[in-house]
């Protein structure tokens, strides 16, 4: 038995990456179920559905290959235990994202007039965190090959940054889109408004688990 | 006629362990060129081929000497109280073919139970094991083993240092800049003189001396330290000229394409220092196959127990080739096994961890020390890992290395003491005989 060849193991930052683009891959359908939420297209988002639910079982099948990739023995260049809540916290990402699709697919909820421009804009707002979040995480194996320092260390940090801003102004904005709801709840029945409230729930979780991923990818990068 | 084969028996064995140090060993040097596919299987087994036998050659005598004399003092055994005529040379000549043989076994006993197992440690535990036997505790050199065994604890961790030291500094200086295109012409030569002067001392400083004889000492002297500067210099230049022709005009490139490119830079580099470590390798380790042979030929050749300040030339290249038939016989499949086992190391990571390696085993190389070059590559690799440079280390291994200490020390002690105590209850009249007509004959 050779002592070298026992060495190395795997490195799980390459299906880190891959787990990242397939969570990016699920939460990219968030804008095409949207728009066929508003045109009621209800066989569209049939489709789409079993798509999410798809891509967020591949991302699942990643996640348990990283970590089995990782038994204890191996000591990584970054923290384990962060390692395992920024995978995990990443999955929440596609989790929520079928959590919005399953709403939408349950019942034929109407989009009311008054909300569309609002609500594209919520979702556009989402979007852009978690592509923030992508755009960072995307960059963990080049991270691993500058040892997580130097010029590309900060320029992913920089981009981290960002997310806090971009989550609150998602949050606000779904603030705003609740108080509209509540202004037109004589018009609305109680179980649109219900379904409402969780539509947008899930898209706040999926901005929210996004900027925790990057807070965990903060972590990750400055103690290894 | 019986001098005659005695010394053919022990060069078949210690031809024999060479072999096993080329087929099993030398692969590990050239681990991270192989691994990081900076070279061809083909080629790694021809410069490593090259490379050990100039190891061997050039800077082995030292750690043979220790083999042969420092850590079982021949003239203790000499001495010893009612010992008849010729019979002190057969018992030195029987010791050592003894510890060879254990040595070998063991290597064998190890390989079968899937062990890592370092030549080195088997030969200096073997050695002493016959030296208690053959004349008590005190013929031990225990000043001299505890050196050994010091050094073998911190040859892994001078490996891990240098390791961590070198890894960041390519990592600040080169990968972590803004343009790592620029810092690498830059800094890279810095890195290559460092290498070429050490190895040039190693080779030059004091040495040599059983290949120029004497009337050499303008270089081996203080010149030496001319020599290496003046080796290291042109390297250095040559180095920068290289790296400068494949990166100019490249500083525009996006971050991501000038680490590409920066590595592209280091794998000739990664090809140099890992044959670098090969002729570190062969320097220290033809002494494991060999030392017991250059005490044998000693005594059979001249009948005394007195040894011989060099060791001959042709012993030290009877080792070389040993090892390069290893390599060539066998090599070749572990080499491509392990190249596959270590794809994690880029360039730049082999760079730093091969540099570490070769100066860590040359200079104990040079204090006449056998170490394992291959505890010493992990200590370097963990310190780049610890330098937060490689994703995924096994930090197993290093319970290995200890195991590697604690059992292998002992095991092959008593298999030489077994194979001693045999050797003594039967054949020492034989030897006696032997080389008392070979001295009647000689005379």
């Amino acid at each position: 038995m050779s002592l070298i060849k026992e060495l190395f193991g795997k490195s799980p930052f390459g299906p880190l990456v891959e787990h990242t683009k397939k969570v990016h891959e699920c939460v990219k359908l968030v804008e095409p179920l949207s728009q066929a939420l508003m045109k009621g297209d209800h066989e569209e988002i049939h489709r789409l559905q079993d798509e999410v639910s798809r891509l967020e079982y591949e991302a699942d099948l990643i996640k348990h290959e990283i970590r089995e990739q990782l038994p204890r023995r191996y000591f990584l260049p970054v923290d384990r235990e962060e390692l395992e809540n920024f995978l995990k916290c990443q999955d929440k990402i596609a989790d929520s994202v079928e959590d919005f699709a399953v709403v939408l697919f349950i019942r034929k909820t109407e989009m009311h007039p008054d909300l569309k421009d609002d609500f594209a804009e919520f979702v556009g707002q989402v979007l852009k965190v978690s592509n923030t979040l992508t755009d960072a995480a995307t960059e963990l194996q080049i991270l691993a090959e500058t040892s997580f320092g130097g010029a590309q260390a900060t320029s992913v940090l920089d981009r981290i940054a960002g997310l806090g801003e971009q989550e609150w102004n998602a949050d606000r904005m779904q603030r705003r889109l609740c108080q509209k709801i509540y202004s037109l709840e004589a018009d609305l029945d109680p179980v649109t408004i219900m379904f409402y409230d969780k539509m947008f729930q899930a898209l706040s979780r999926v901005a929210n688990e996004a900027e925790n991923t990057g807070d965990l990818l903060r972590a990750m990068i400055l103690k290894g | 006629m019986g001098c005659l084969i005695i010394i053919l028996l022990t060069a078949v064995l210690g031809l024999y362990m060479a072999w096993n140090i080329g087929a099993n060993d030398v692969a590990n040097s050239m681990g991270c060129a192989v691994g990081s596919k900076s070279i061809s299987i083909k080629w790694a087994v021809i410069a490593a081929g090259i490379c050990e036998f100039a190891g061997s050659v050039l800077v082995g005598a030292h750690v043979t000497d220790t083999v042969r004399k420092g850590i079982v003092d021949p003239t203790t055994i000499a001495s010893l109280p009612g010992l008849a005529q010729g019979e002190a040379p057969a018992l030195l000549l029987l010791g050592m073919a003894a510890a060879l043989l254990a040595a070998a076994v063991w290597l064998n006993v190890a390989t079968w139970f899937g062990m890592p197992v370092s030549t080195s440690h088997s030969i200096v535990g073997a050695v002493a094991g016959y030296g208690i036997i053959a004349a008590g505790w005190s013929a031990v050199h225990w000043g001299k083993m505890g050196q050994i065994v010091a050094s073998w604890f911190l040859s892994p961790v001078a490996g891990g240092v240098l390791g961590f030291i070198l890894f960041k500094v390519i990592s600040k200086l080169i990968l972590g800049r803004k343009r790592p295109v620029t810092a690498a012409v830059t800094i890279a030569p810095f890195m290559v003189f460092f290498m070429m002067v050490v190895i040039t001392l190693a080779v030059v400083y004091k040495g040599l001396k059983h290949l120029t004889g004497e009337g050499a000492e303008w270089i081996t002297g203080n010149g030496a330290f001319l020599v290496a500067a003046a080796v290291g210099l042109l390297s250095a230049l040559v180095a920068r000229l290289l790296i400068r022709r494949a990166l100019r005009g490249k500083e525009g490139l996006l971050l991501p394409e000038q680490l590409e490119l920066v590595e592209r830079v280091f794998a000739p580099l990664v090809v140099v220092t890992s044959c670098a470590v090969a002729f570190s390798h062969g320097a220290n380790d033809v002494a494991n196959a060999v030392g017991p042979l250059a005490a044998i030929v000693d005594i059979a050749s001249t009948c005394t127990v007195k040894m011989r300040v060099q060791v001959p030339a042709w012993i030290l290249m009877l080792g070389g080739t040993g090892i390069v038939l290893g390599l060539a016989t066998f090599g070749y499949r572990v080499m491509r096994t392990i190249g596959t086992k270590i794809t994690q190391i880029t360039p730049s990571r082999g760079v730093a961890a091969c540099i570490a390696a070769t100066i860590t085993v040359l200079v104990c190389t040079r204090m006449k020390l056998p170490v394992s070059t291959t505890h010493t590559l992990v200590g370097a690799v963990l310190g780049i890992g610890l330098a937060r440079g490689l994703a995924a280390v096994n930090r197993r291994v290093t319970r290995n290395i200890f195991g590697s200490w604690f059992i292998t020390v002992p095991a092959a002690a008593v298999l030489a003491m077994v194979f001693f105590m045999l050797g003594r209850a039967f054949l020492l009249d034989y030897v006696r005989d032997a080389l008392l007509r070979g001295a009647s004959g000689a005379g």
